[in-house]
Parts: C-alpha cells; structure tokens; sequence
C-alpha cells in the first residue's frame, strides 16, 4: 500500500506554492513547523514515516489542513481525542460503532451547539 | 450556528455559504501597567479553556443557565484579547468576511453604548474579520484601547457598572453577522486559475456539585492600560451584511478560584508579570494596515475610570503596576493571516 501521507502533503504544499510563492517552500514551511527541510523532504517522498502528533499539527497549521484529517492520514489518533475514548472507553466504542455506517448529514446532527438564550 | 472546538468558538453559517467560518479565541495575557502610557501590543500565552454553561449549570451563578453560551475561567486582574479568525478560502483569494459585534457587560466595547442587536454605522459599534485580526480592550480613542481586565463583578471596577450602576451581566457578548452570499460572490469571484507566483496580499486585505467558594465567582471586564491598537472601518457596504443571519453567544467569566469546584479541572496558571516579560526581553508586537481607516474612540468609554485609578481610589492598589520598557518590537503589517499564529503561538 503506498503511503498517502507525504505526497499528499507535498501535493497541498506545492499547490500553495504555485498560488502563494515561496512562503510555502519545503525550507520556509519546514522552518515555520520547527522541522529540519532534509527531514520534510523525506518526509513528503515517503522515505520517513510521517511525524509525531506536533509536527503533523504543525504542519496542518502551515498548510492550512485540517489538523485531524491530516493526522489521520499519519495513521494517529489526537492525544486529545483518545483521552476522551480513555475516559469512557465502552460508551465512546459504541458510539463510533453506532455512527459508522450513518450519512454525514446524520453524524453532523450529533455536533453540539453552544446554545444561545435569554440575555 | 455555533461550536465549540478545541478551546475556541466557531461561527458557522451554512444557510450563507458552506465555508463562511470564523473562529473566536480568547487569549491570555499579561497585564499592562496601567499608568497613562501608551505600549504595543502584548503576547498570547493560548487560549483560556471554555466550556459548556449547560454542562456545569448547577455549579454556576443562577442566571448564567438562562443566559445559554460558555463559559471561561479568569484571575482577578488578569487582563485578555480576542483573536478574530475567519477560514481562508482558497478558491476566492480571501477569508469569508464578517462583522462581529463584541460586549462587555453588554456594554459595546467599540462604541460604548448599550447592547443592541443591528449594526451601526455611526459610529462603527463592531469590528470586521479579515481586517481586524484582534480585539485588546475598549476603544477609548482614536488608535488606543485600555485593556481588557477582569475583575470580581460587584465591586464597581467593570465598564457595565461604571456606566449603569449596576452589576447585572458581566461577562463577554458576541454577534456575528456573515457577508450575505450575494454580495461575497460579487466582491470576491471565484477564481479559476491563479499562475503568478509571488504574495498574495494584495489581494487578501480588500477586505457534580460542589460548595461554591465565598468570593464572587462571576467575572467582568474593566478598562486597564493603555495600548496602541486601532479599530478599522467598515469597507463593505451595509446591506452587505446578512444580520438576519448573525449568531449570538455570551461568554461568562467565572472567577478562576471558582473553576475547580465548577468543572473539576484546574484553571490555567497566573501568566506571567508584565515587569518579568519585559525583563526576559521577550517580544511586543504592533500592527499596521495602511489601507484601513482606523475609527474614532468612544468618548463613553473615554470617561471611564481606569482599573488603577479605580483602585487608588478604593485604596487597594493594584499590585504589579510598575511601568515596563518593552523590548523588541516585532511590527506586523497587514494582512495578519500567518503572523496571527506568530502572536498567539506563546510559549515563553
């Protein structure tokens, strides 16, 4: 299976690049995520893994991706998210279970809203 | 509608347009003396956790439940600032544009009068994203705000119980009206194919129960120092705006010494002295647009009594309020998009 991780994360870089200029060079976007260019470079033609949890972070951040899609396609669940499943292990299994196989319109009726009132 | 995601409120308007986004953040900060100086513009320490009133209801002060909304824990003189962020879309070279429309104590923190849900014009009484990238405090004059500090609601320091005598909301309140789909799509076409390499900002700036503790919990907003901050004008047009589509939310202020009783977490600790940040030579920042008009002050809020001046007359000096000399500047031009991230990503 071929990892889509980097040359995704290329694809988006390169795309920003073409519109944006060399802010979103591998040495500048790599710079920006506190990460050495050589080890981006890898890191984009699938010769390392992807990254730790910050760096992913770090780099949905500059690439303007959405931090949990982006860690999922590094294969990771954010630390974040998995204290909450730690929490309530069964209910949050269940859950996910239960919502798998439902359409996106009805998975988005879960989301909370802040909930306005009387002021 | 409105979330809450990672510490931060998002405004979404999906009947508008499918990506009009604006996240709202609450940055920790530290204090500015607050001694008739004028100082740039202090870091971010990140954001303040908030949570859910509903979830905490029987913990919280009985009118916060009927209110609806978050709320945020916050020290006695802590000071904050508001982070404006709307989702950047690609597709049309700009952020999705809002007005948005900040109280404290539902009194309006650009113009100093009462809360009132349509958007005036004169004077401005909001503030519009992608423009304004953040709010420090109330617009007291033309290119100055006083600080945004929190103190126990009651003992007369807010701007609400300055201005009404009374002590009755507290608390932070947001309207947030999106750019009506038709007017987007007029200014801000969708563009096919963008070749030239290079910067784009010249495209991106048109636009379970516990006993409460004995001291009050709930939390309001007084004027502090001094900074250097405009609040620009509105480009668009007024019925640009789609205000039957603006979402509201109050964000209560609860007293961080409230906060573990309130929800089983610990507050976030004291930041750090405005004296000790400025010792450590560490960075101030100052922000220019030199294509916006910045709006004139508010002389209600001009006459506010400010937190020092408050207190000397209560005889309660404020402690840490020595003047600082900030160090390093960093000035950022506009548009704020990445350097947004620079302000906020504090770790020192």
């Amino acid at each position: 299976m071929p990892a889509p991780f980097g040359p995704f994360l290329r694809r988006q870089r390169e795309r920003l690049r073409t519109q944006r200029g060399e802010d979103f060079s591998v040495r500048q976007v790599a710079g920006r995520a506190g990460l050495e260019p050589s080890y981006l470079s890898k890191i984009e033609r699938a010769l390392q893994p992807p990254p730790g949890e910050a760096a992913v972070r770090a780099l949905a951040r500059e690439l303007e991706l959405d931090p949990d899609v982006l860690l999922a396609l590094a294969g990771k669940v954010s630390s974040d998210l998995q204290k909450v499943i730690l929490r309530r292990p069964q209910l949050f299994a269940q859950l996910i279970r239960e919502l798998k196989n439902q359409p996106d319109h009805a998975v988005l009726r879960v989301v909370r809203e802040v909930r306005d009132g009387d002021w | 509608m409105i979330e809450l995601s990672r510490d931060t409120l998002v405004f979404s308007f999906p009947e508008v347009h499918p990506t009009a986004r604006l996240t709202v953040s609450f940055q920790r900060t530290l204090r500015l003396p607050d001694n008739g100086r004028d100082y740039p513009l202090p870091p971010g320490f990140g954001g303040f956790p908030l949570r859910h009133v509903d979830d905490f209801a029987g913990n919280l002060p009985a009118e916060w439940p009927k209110h609806g909304g978050v709320l945020l824990p916050m020290r006695q003189a802590e000071a904050m600032w508001l982070s404006f962020r709307p989702d950047y879309l690609g597709d049309h070279a700009t952020a999705y544009p809002f007005a948005i429309k900040i109280a404290a104590g539902k009194i309006n923190a650009v113009s100093g009068g009462p809360w009132a849900r349509p958007l005036a014009r004169d004077p401005q009484d909001y503030v519009v994203a992608p423009r304004q990238p953040w709010l420090d405090g109330f617009n007291v004059q033309q290119g100055t705000v006083r600080q945004f500090v929190a103190m126990p609601l009651g003992e007369g320091y807010s701007a609400e119980e300055q201005l009404t005598g009374a002590a009755e909301h507290g608390g932070l309140q947001f309207l947030v009206a999106p750019m009506r789909a038709e007017a987007f799509a007029r200014r801000f076409p969708k563009i096919v194919r963008r070749r030239e390499v290079g910067t784009a900002m010249g495209i991106m700036d048109c636009v379970p129960s516990c006993p409460a503790p004995a001291a009050p919990a709930a939390m309001g907003l007084a004027p502090g120092g001094r900074m250097r901050q405009e609040i620009y004008d509105d480009p668009h047009r007024p019925d640009e705006w789609d205000e039957a589509q603006a979402s509201r939310c109050f964000v209560h202020l609860l007293n961080s010494a409230h906060w573990r009783a309130a929800t089983g977490d610990e507050p976030p600790p004291s930041p750090v002295t405005a004296q000790a940040y400025a010792q450590a030579g560490l960075p101030w920042f100052e922000y220019y647009d030199e294509k916006a008009r910045p709006v004139g002050g508010s002389g209600i809020l001009a006459g506010l009594k400010s937190l020092a001046a408050m207190a000397t007359s209560k005889r309660k000096p404020l402690p840490n309020n020595a003047s600082v000399a900030p160090g390093a500047i960093q000035v950022i031009h506009a548009p704020p998009r990445r350097d947004n991230v620079v302000r906020e990503s504090g770790d020192w």
